[in-house]
């Protein structure tokens, strides 16, 4: 578990650590960070990339720094995330660096951690909970082959949307 | 992955595990925690608990849970979040383990290992001005008030811990 990377073409996913303290605080202070709850001050920033960090010991799966290969940059997050309030377990993603969009990289990350949920973690099903306006999430999601899922509880009393991502045995 | 363990006379400091997780959700969403904040929801506890956890792995240190036996009966540790000026070590008991002394004996080993991994000059302990239990246990530790309040919560009293010599 210590030593868990994947690796992808372009991408390595590792735990998140002390290494991405910095681009964590300036994503979750920033203005891109208006879909996923943010954005947040300093002090509310630094705890939740801690949050990040910690879940990784309480589920025993997380959500993995993405590293960009050819910078060494983490340039955002993508994996599996289920904390207490929420319904299912989800696979989710945030892209830090903006220069990193329309690259397919959240596309790369993502299909590397579905596939790790799935295969490594047993997953039969995942979600991901999108904010209804996050249109590029939106695209993310559907080119991973999600769909719609209008039945499926919510977080809380957000008014996300709720992505089902297509089975194991539908990938294979 | 770092992993720490400290025993006195009573107690086991050990990091959080999941299965410390009902202990601490009761714990903050009671009226306890009235001084730090609480009380909490669940969904705001457990990422306080979760963000507890990491911090060990971001910072090397933090907090214990503290175990009689019994489980978890309460937490104690370093913490230093970029918001506070200073490194802290900050404690609480749960209700039912109360009235044991279990906070002092568990912050005097907390402090003694904190000298030992940390370079830093002192560490302070930010207190309520109305936490009159918590005061009572910096003042068992041999600290003392310095007159200052904290710059991240004008309620908080600065108390200051020696270094040993």
């Amino acid at each position: 578990m210590t030593s868990l990377l994947l690796t992808t073409e372009r991408l390595i996913l590792r735990k998140p650590d002390a290494r991405d303290t910095e681009a964590a605080i300036a994503f979750m202070t920033s203005e891109r960070a208006r879909h996923v709850g943010g954005p947040l001050d300093e002090r509310q920033a630094w705890r939740a990339h801690a949050k990040m960090v910690g879940h990784w010991v309480l589920r025993g799966f997380g959500l993995f720094s993405v590293v960009d290969k050819a910078t060494d940059r983490t340039v955002g997050i993508s994996g599996a995330y289920y904390p207490i309030d929420w319904p299912e377990k989800e696979l989710g993603w945030h892209i830090w660096d903006p220069a990193c969009e329309g690259k397919g990289i959240a596309y790369e990350a993502a299909l590397a951690a579905r596939r790790w949920a799935y295969e490594d973690l047993g997953w039969t099903t995942a979600v991901s909970y999108i904010a209804p306006e996050n249109d590029r999430s939106i695209a993310l999601a559907k080119r991973l082959g999600a769909t719609l899922d209008e039945d499926a509880d919510r977080p809380g009393h957000s008014p996300c949307l709720v992505y089902r991502h297509p089975a194991p045995e539908a990938l294979s | 992955m770092i992993d720490v363990t400290l025993i006195t006379e009573r107690l086991l400091l050990r990091l959080p595990t999941a299965q410390d997780w009902p202990a601490y959700r009761d714990f903050y969403a009671s009226d306890a925690t009235r001084f730090t904040g609480g009380p909490y929801t669940p969904k705001q506890a457990w990422s306080l608990f979760a963000a507890d956890r990491g911090h060990w792995d971001l910072k090397g240190f933090g907090w214990f849970m503290l175990d009689d036996g019994s489980g978890a009966v309460g937490a104690c540790g370093l913490h230093h979040p970029p918001h506070q000026a200073e490194i802290e070590i900050g404690w609480n008991t749960f209700p039912a383990a109360q009235g044991k002394g279990y906070a002092t004996e568990a912050a005097t080993a907390a402090l003694d290992w904190g000298w030992t991994i940390i370079d830093a000059p002192g560490i302070v302990s930010y207190i309520d001005r109305n936490n009159v239990a918590s005061k009572a246990v910096a003042r068992k530790l041999g600290a003392s008030w310095t007159g200052e309040m904290a710059a991240h919560d004008p309620d908080c009293e600065i108390w200051a811990h020696e270094r040993p010599a």
